[in-house]
């Protein structure tokens, strides 16, 4: 097989990979404000499509991440492949289908890590991976962002209650929030540019770098990070008209307050993580804060099975997505064959994928994920004054 | 070689942002109340999550909200006041939200 040729069909890969990133996402910055009605869904879907493909050219320091650390691409001898890196995306984009098809919670970023580490494993040698840099960079901020996120936000939904709360009877004007949420979910999508878009470009670089056609250690190409711009714009805006589609299901009630609280944490954490180049889950961490910001509410009790199924949904991907990443790689390994099984294999995930995009519904997506989250918290409808038993639950 | 530091960088920085982001706007939005102008935003479309008002309960609590606003104790002045102070918030508000933006893109500050 032409050596080129393979670059291509992994870049053509990476960018359908990012494209279905944006459109498994657009929930992470666009549920809320949906659900609490600050922006039409119609108005969100458009500005999280542009504010992704402006937060792309903002930050590079992900792509760096992954193109430059987790993966030793050459130097001391270990030589990475482009086959390898298009096994690992095989890997990433079957084990997307099988948690989509199953209503599993998942995070695509975990699952390309998962893919390019398993491939690397078995197609060059565990030596091949920078196992410190994917524990500092992926595996520690996986589990720490969701946690302080949540901390985060349900510290900031206190605050923004406690400082608006006023006498029974009184308007509270809390639906003013409605108007912040606008611009925190803007954030929101920008920060999801920042991370998310940053992966698919690291991807990319890694091949260029790989086949040669890069220098090692340097940043990703113009062209890279316009063409990831674009495809994470247009899958965020595409994912987002089916959003729209199934709205009438009915979302979990967040209110506006919870809400802004809820979005200006997710942003506030991506972003940072961002710019010192930890590649976190944008899912896991909107959910987190949804989460955390409902229980800063009154009257909030948690669901822990719910809870529980959530983060089995996330730990379970990096390593399930590993082993779909070793058998492609190990397939790829055979030789050209072994590349056209893998080719097919992956274009009648991405076919099905297609094919149930165009579907109205769908039993599964990301909006679902941030609103199974949503229900993580149980809110008694009408809050009395907090009694002592409440102030128990509200500190569980 | 795991850098904790940065870490904890990550979890202030997020923490302080938002905690000043959500107060100033949330002090906005309490002087607004208290300057008389309570803001009603209506949601902009109504999904499963948001109980539809019908008219006539809509116009009930906008003008009880109208009537708790006047039977304020405050002075016109006070009132004024209170409404500079909000809008100091809001600006204060964006301000600090420009700011983060800005630090976090290279470009700018190269």
């Amino acid at each position: 097989m032409d050596f080129t040729l393979i670059v291509a069909l992994v870049i053509a890969l990476a960018l359908i990979f990012d494209f279905t990133n944006g459109f498994q996402d657009t929930a992470n910055a666009m549920a809320t404000p949906i659900a609490t009605g600050a922006m039409r869904p119609k108005v969100a879907v458009g500005l999280a499509a542009i504010l992704n493909l402006v937060g792309a050219f903002l930050s590079t320091e992900v792509a760096r991440t992954i193109s430059g650390g987790i993966i030793k691409e050459g130097g001391s001898g270990v030589q990475i492949t482009p086959e390898i890196i298009f096994a690992g995306l095989i890997g990433a984009i079957v084990w997307n289908l099988i948690t989509w098809l199953r209503g599993l919670p998942s995070s695509s970023s975990h699952a390309l890590f998962g893919g390019l580490i398993g491939a690397t494993v078995i197609g060059v040698g565990s030596q091949a991976v920078a196992y410190d840099v994917v524990l500092a960079k992926v595996i520690l901020p996986a589990l720490i962002a969701p946690l302080t996120v949540g901390i985060v936000a349900f510290l900031a939904t206190k605050l923004a209650y406690s400082i608006t709360r006023r006498d029974a009877g009184k308007a509270d004007g809390r639906g003013g929030f409605r108007y912040a949420q606008i611009f925190s979910s803007s954030l929101v999508a920008l920060a999801h540019g920042t991370n998310d878009a940053q992966k698919t470009m690291g991807v990319i670089t890694l091949t260029l770098i790989a086949s040669g056609m890069q220098d090692v250690g340097t940043g990703p190409q113009l062209w890279v990070i316009t063409t990831c711009a674009l495809a994470i714009a247009i899958g965020t805006y595409t994912g987002g008209w089916r959003i729209i589609l199934t709205m009438g299901r009915g979302l979990t009630a967040i209110k506006p307050a919870q809400g802004f609280a809820a979005e200006t944490s997710t942003a506030a954490t991506i972003l940072a993580s961002s710019h010192l180049g930890f590649a976190l889950s944008t899912t896991q961490v909107a959910s987190s804060s949804v989460i955390g910001s409902g229980l800063g509410r009154r009257g909030s009790t948690v669901r822990w099975g719910m809870a529980g199924q959530i983060a089995l949904g996330w730990v379970l991907t990096l390593p399930a997505s590993a082993i779909m990443g070793a058998f492609a790689a190990g397939l790829a390994l055979i030789g050209p064959i072994g590349i056209v099984l893998d080719l097919v294999a992956g274009s009648l995930v991405v076919a099905l994928l297609f094919r149930r995009s165009l579907a109205t519904r769908v039993t599964h997506d990301n909006l679902h994920d941030i609103d199974d989250a949503g229900r993580v918290v149980k809110i008694r409808k009408t809050p009395r004054k907090a009694s002592h038993s409440d102030r128990k639950k509200i500190a569980l | 070689m795991i850098d904790w530091s940065a870490y904890l960088v990550v979890a202030f920085a997020s923490l302080l942002s938002s905690a000043i982001v959500v107060s100033l706007y949330s002090l906005g939005l309490r002087l607004l109340t208290t300057a008389g102008r309570v803001p009603v935003v209506e949601p902009a479309e109504f999904t499963g999550a948001i109980t539809v008002l019908t008219p006539k309960r809509a116009a009930k609590e906008a003008k009880r909200a109208r009537k708790a606003a006047s039977a304020s104790p405050l002075s016109p002045q006070q009132k004024q006041i209170a409404l500079m102070g909000a809008y100091a918030c809001f600006v204060l508000c964006s301000a600090a939200v420009l700011y983060g933006v800005y630090l976090i893109v290279p470009a700018l500050h190269r």
